[in-house]
């Protein structure tokens, strides 16, 4: 340092709060398992730990998308500061898209623009929190919840999703966790991570257990339509006038595009509870101060909703399928590992393991580390989403590429296994 | 509402003091302006209010920015998610870009990836907050700096800007107003409102000043390089060994397209305190869990930095140069209205109005609303800046609509002066 004076005494420090708050979204664990990925190893990873298939050509998103962005940029009619709660034909795209799924018209002023749905669910937890307010939170579940309900100082309390009830909603341990500060309950469907599909039936059930508690429910329905199973996808919308409902969703998922940063929020409340509750002030107000999506991506919009082809999404949700079918016939022939419910939506299945029938692994974090290490496999452990021992495996790849990962892991196991 | 009870959504109260501390930001006094405007004017609404001539075409960025997009997005390789500080490429583009007006040379390490540089602004606050802090600001300045302060309940103390000196930082007022609370102080070069460019020998004494007092120095050069003065543009890193700078910056402005909200912070301190003080921790912790750019916008960036030719610059600035002299020579016209110094960069100028020399305007906001409202001419009364009954003139429009708008602006002055 000049002059060789001894250390300026510097006031500023780093925010301890901030760092020691365990930030354990799903990236910062998948960057530490990529850590153990042998260099040496020819073969290509295989990444069933994350929902972004879009490194894969197959799906590949459709030409529709890159032409409206590119259609936008070139306008210049986009380069410009956009609303705040996002561009009026954006918004009313959107308006018109969902609206088809539900049995009211959803307005413009209904929809407010994000940075992806993970800006959504940042924007509704920080409305949402104040001291002493809890939430419900569904286990397993999606880490970012939890990061940003710690952020926030939200108190956050788990019910269970049951495996062998298709991993439905335990209601009644919801009816037993909420109390006078409950302020909502998050549903994920079709579900992040265990790859099922509410039915109709159950989620009015939960609309109504939501109405009596006289709290509201966040959708998280950022994978929407991404159902292939028996059940169709039934938007939480559609219960909107039993409990108001704040849906959080993106394009990132449907058409496989998860970096172009375009999502929402959207305010589903025919009978105006949240406007009355000074919700929907809230939102305008932080979303007044908060960053915005690319103002030429929100003019693309219109054009994207409304031109993409059905083939496109039958050709993504037959992919999707396909894998599930693929996947679900090859975990059972690994022993150590159990799938309770085959995925009929979504992106990822929760399975079981038996860490007991193997030698030397610790449980479901040191599993991953060693797959990744000796078989270039890249899975998610349960323990991030919620659940000790048991793995989200991402089957949303390239049908190859799942195959081998599968016979990879299956591999793993073998070598691993207890010596009777 | 169905079965008439109300009280028992009364959990999820949304928060009036958390709306009321975002209030200001200059698109939410616009807004409010422009609500005033008189639909029956035939004439074309003049936008002196914000920095954004976008929407001009002789402002249009350069097709060199145009393509880069465009072939990101057809490359399909960035349509996935980028980690949380960005995609090395578009980190080491901007690294060696800043590097070139530095004594040192930066690393992509040192370069992290926002969602335009107000989102910078968001990060830098959130991840310096902590209880009992406080940070320096300067006045005039930019209303985000106290929105986002108050929202995560940092302190903000005001040192001044010296109007007869080129809008100089009062140092004096600076050190009186430290404490060994204060961790930071925010100095916007080219300057916003004023449209000043700090010299070398004075931002030295601010590094000096801020060393003394064991602070950093945050550097808002969102406006890097728009400099069409005699005064060179000198970035703030080039006193990072003297005190560390977090400097923050976008393509917005220089490239005219603040609708693709590709912003970054810069960590130029080669004696590397913000590491040993934890800020970078607290930086990458945030980074985890806050909003990213658009991948395909990040991937862009390369090719926007390395193809821009100078002409296109150029161009820029002597499109600023024109309209800062077009309008610091109308004004001279207008009595109500002191320029106290010429604008030499950036894209706007702050003017004290001498309400004395009108009749029934009462302050900065009513003279804005009844501009709007009688000429539809939009500027930014100068309290959402800091300084009540000035204004904020942003000059970079089409010349001709300034000269237009120039010409109103008289018009409402003679309409509403004191008759003697």
């Amino acid at each position: 340092m000049e002059n060789g004076s001894s250390t300026a005494r510097w006031c500023f420090r780093g925010n301890e709060a901030m760092t020691t708050e365990s930030v354990s979204t799903i990236r910062g664990v998948l960057t530490e398992i990529y850590r153990n990925i042998n260099e040496a190893d020819p073969r290509p990873i295989i990444p069933l730990g994350h929902g972004d298939p879009s490194a894969f050509p197959c799906f590949r998103t459709t030409p529709i998308a890159e032409d409206a962005v590119a259609d936008a940029v070139r306008s210049a009619k986009f380069n410009g500061y956009a609303s705040t709660v996002g561009i009026l034909p954006a918004r009313r795209a959107i308006s018109e898209y969902l609206s088809k799924d539900l049995p009211y018209k959803l307005s413009p002023d209904d929809i407010y623009l994000t940075l992806g749905c993970n800006q959504a669910i940042e924007v509704v937890l920080a409305v949402l929190a104040r001291p002493n307010a809890n939430i419900l939170l569904p286990r397993p579940g999606f880490p970012t919840y939890e990061a940003r309900a710690a952020f926030n100082r939200l108190e956050v309390r788990h019910f269970d999703l049951l495996p062998e009830k298709g991993w439905e909603v335990d209601l009644d341990t919801v009816e037993a966790l909420a109390d006078k500060n409950t302020v909502a309950m998050v549903i994920i469907n079709p579900g992040n991570p265990c790859g099922n599909i509410f039915t109709y039936e159950h989620l009015k059930k939960v609309a109504e257990t939501v109405r009596k508690l006289g709290i509201l429910v966040i959708a998280d329905e950022v994978y929407h339509h991404l159902a292939f199973g028996s059940n169709p996808f039934v938007p939480m919308g559609v219960f909107a006038s039993i409990a108001p409902v704040i849906t959080v969703g993106s394009i990132s998922k449907r058409w496989v595009v998860p970096g172009w940063r375009l999502g929402w929020l959207v305010t589903n409340d025919p009978n105006g509870i949240l406007q009355e509750y000074g919700i929907v002030d809230c939102i305008k107000a932080y979303l007044n101060i908060s960053p915005d999506p690319a103002t030429f991506i929100q003019g693309a919009v219109p054009q994207i909703l409304e031109k993409t082809k059905d083939d496109f999404f039958s050709k993504i949700v037959d992919i999707l399928r396909q894998d599930a079918d693929i996947f679900y016939s090859r975990i059972k022939e690994i022993p150590c590992i159990t799938c309770p419910s085959k995925p009929e939506g979504c992106m990822f299945v929760m399975v079981k393991l038996n860490q007991t029938l193997l030698e030397d692994i610790k449980d479901d974090f040191d599993f991953c580390v060693k797959l990744a290490k000796e078989e270039s496999v890249i899975v998610l452990p349960g323990v991030t989403v919620g659940l000790k021992n048991w793995l989200r495996i991402t089957f949303a790849a390239e049908p190859s590429s799942l195959e081998d990962g599968l016979a990879r892991v299956k591999a793993f196991c073998q070598r691993h296994v207890k010596k009777q | 509402m169905a079965n008439g009870s109300s009280a028992k959504w009364d959990t999820f109260q949304g928060k009036e003091e958390r709306n009321a501390a975002s209030g200001i930001t200059v698109r939410s006094v616009l807004d409010e302006i422009m609500e005033n405007l008189n639909p029956s004017d035939q004439r074309v609404v003049v936008p002196l209010g914000h920095g954004d001539p976008s929407a001009f075409p002789c402002f249009r960025t350069t097709d060199v920015a145009e393509d880069a997009i465009v072939h990101a997005v057809r490359s399909a390789k960035f349509n996935c998610y980028a980690p949380p500080v960005g995609i090395e490429p578009a980190r080491r583009s901007i690294a060696e870009h800043l590097s070139c007006d530095l004594p040192y040379k930066l690393s992509p390490d040192d370069v992290y990836l926002t969602a335009g540089a107000n989102h910078a602004i968001e990060v830098l606050i959130t991840a310096l907050a902590r209880p009992g802090a406080n940070i320096l600001a300067p006045r005039p300045g930019y209303p985000l700096y106290e929105a986002r302060a108050a929202f995560s309940n940092l302190e903000v103390r005001h040192f001044d800007l010296i109007s007869e000196k080129g809008w100089e930082v009062d140092l004096d007022s600076v050190e009186a107003l430290a404490n060994d609370k204060t961790i930071a102080m925010v100095i916007i070069n080219p300057g916003n409102p004023c449209g000043n460019i700090l010299t070398f020998n004075h931002m030295k004494k601010i590094a000096e000043t801020a060393r003394k007092l064991g602070i950093l120095v945050i550097a808002d050069e969102v406006y890097d390089h728009l400099a069409f003065g005699s005064n060179p543009f000198v970035p703030m890193g080039v006193f990072g060994s003297i005190t560390p700078v977090l400097t923050l910056g976008s393509i917005s402005k220089r490239w005219i397209v603040p609708g693709w909200r590709l912003g970054w912070i810069v960590t130029a301190d080669p004696s590397g305190i913000l590491q040993k003080s934890w800020i970078v921790e607290s930086l990458k912790s945030y980074l985890k869990i806050t909003a990213d750019p658009t991948t395909f916008v990040q991937g862009a960036l390369p090719q926007i930095i390395k193809e821009t030719t100078e002409d296109f610059f150029l161009k820029i600035t002597n499109m600023l140069r024109e309209a800062a002299d077009m309008c610091y020579d109308g004004l001279k016209e207008i009595h109500c209205i002191t320029c106290p110094h010429k604008p030499e960069g950036s894209m706007s100028t702050m003017v004290k109005l001498n309400l004395s020399f009108l009749e029934d305007i009462s302050d900065d906001m009513d003279f804005c609303i009844k501009l709007a409202k009688e000429e539809s001419v939009i500027v930014l009364p100068g309290f959402a800046v800091g300084l009540k009954n000035w204004l904020r003139i942003t000059f970079a429009v089409e010349p001709s609509m300034l000269e237009d708008a120039l010409g109103r602006i008289k018009t409402f002055y003679l309409r509403h002066a004191k008759k003697q």
